[in-house]
């Protein structure tokens, strides 16, 4: 990560937009411990207040890590409900990243985020329609199952 | 200019900005070797 996706100028321009960045060394044993963290790179999101809301373990390419963290930002911003944030954030990784894996995150939860701001719950059998066409073998797709019971 | 992403090592301090700038913080745990 330290050699070819943190000095990529697309990946530190996002992240320090983005997040406030913190890294830790492996040998931070306490922090280690208070996470929960066996193995590295372990990335985590966090709220102000400490609460995570995101992790990821392994490397990630340049691209894949803004898809992600993207989506992980939107994941944030939905648990915190900033909820207009949190749709622009998910329809944004579906746009600009639409092959990466976290696309098909950002797809189930763009549907609970415009659920959470319509209460119509036609935007979640929307998604499962969507998921299974442009991603049948995620596993969103197979958490997503559920919505196909929702009239169209 | 090229940009470098400015970590910073002390999470308190990091949840004190979070708070401020109202964005999530992204904690990396690495191994240097």
């Amino acid at each position: 990560m330290g050699a070819v996706t943190y000095p990529d100028e697309r990946v530190a321009k996002f992240l320090s937009l983005n997040f406030v960045p913190v890294q830790l060394q492996s040998s931070h044993t306490a922090m280690m411990q208070k996470f929960a963290v066996s193995w590295t790179p372990t990335l985590i999101v966090l709220d102000a207040d400490g609460r995570e809301h995101y992790r990821a373990v392994g490397f990630f390419t340049p691209e894949d890590m803004i898809a992600t963290f993207m989506a992980a930002k939107g994941r944030w911003a939905l648990d915190t409900d900033q909820l207009a944030e949190a749709r622009a954030l998910f329809e944004e990784v579906i746009s600009c990243y639409p092959d990466k894996d976290a696309a098909a995150e950002a797809l189930f939860f763009l549907g609970v985020a415009k659920y959470k701001l319509s209460h119509d719950p036609k935007p979640l059998r929307e998604t499962y329609d969507q998921l299974k066409a442009r991603f049948p073998q995620s596993m969103w797709t197979k958490q997503a199952d559920h919505y196909r019971l929702i009239d169209k | 200019m090229t940009i470098e992403i400015c970590w910073l090592d002390d999470l308190a301090k990091a949840q004190e900005t979070a708070r401020k700038v109202n964005k999530p913080i992204l904690l990396d745990f690495y191994n240097p070797q």
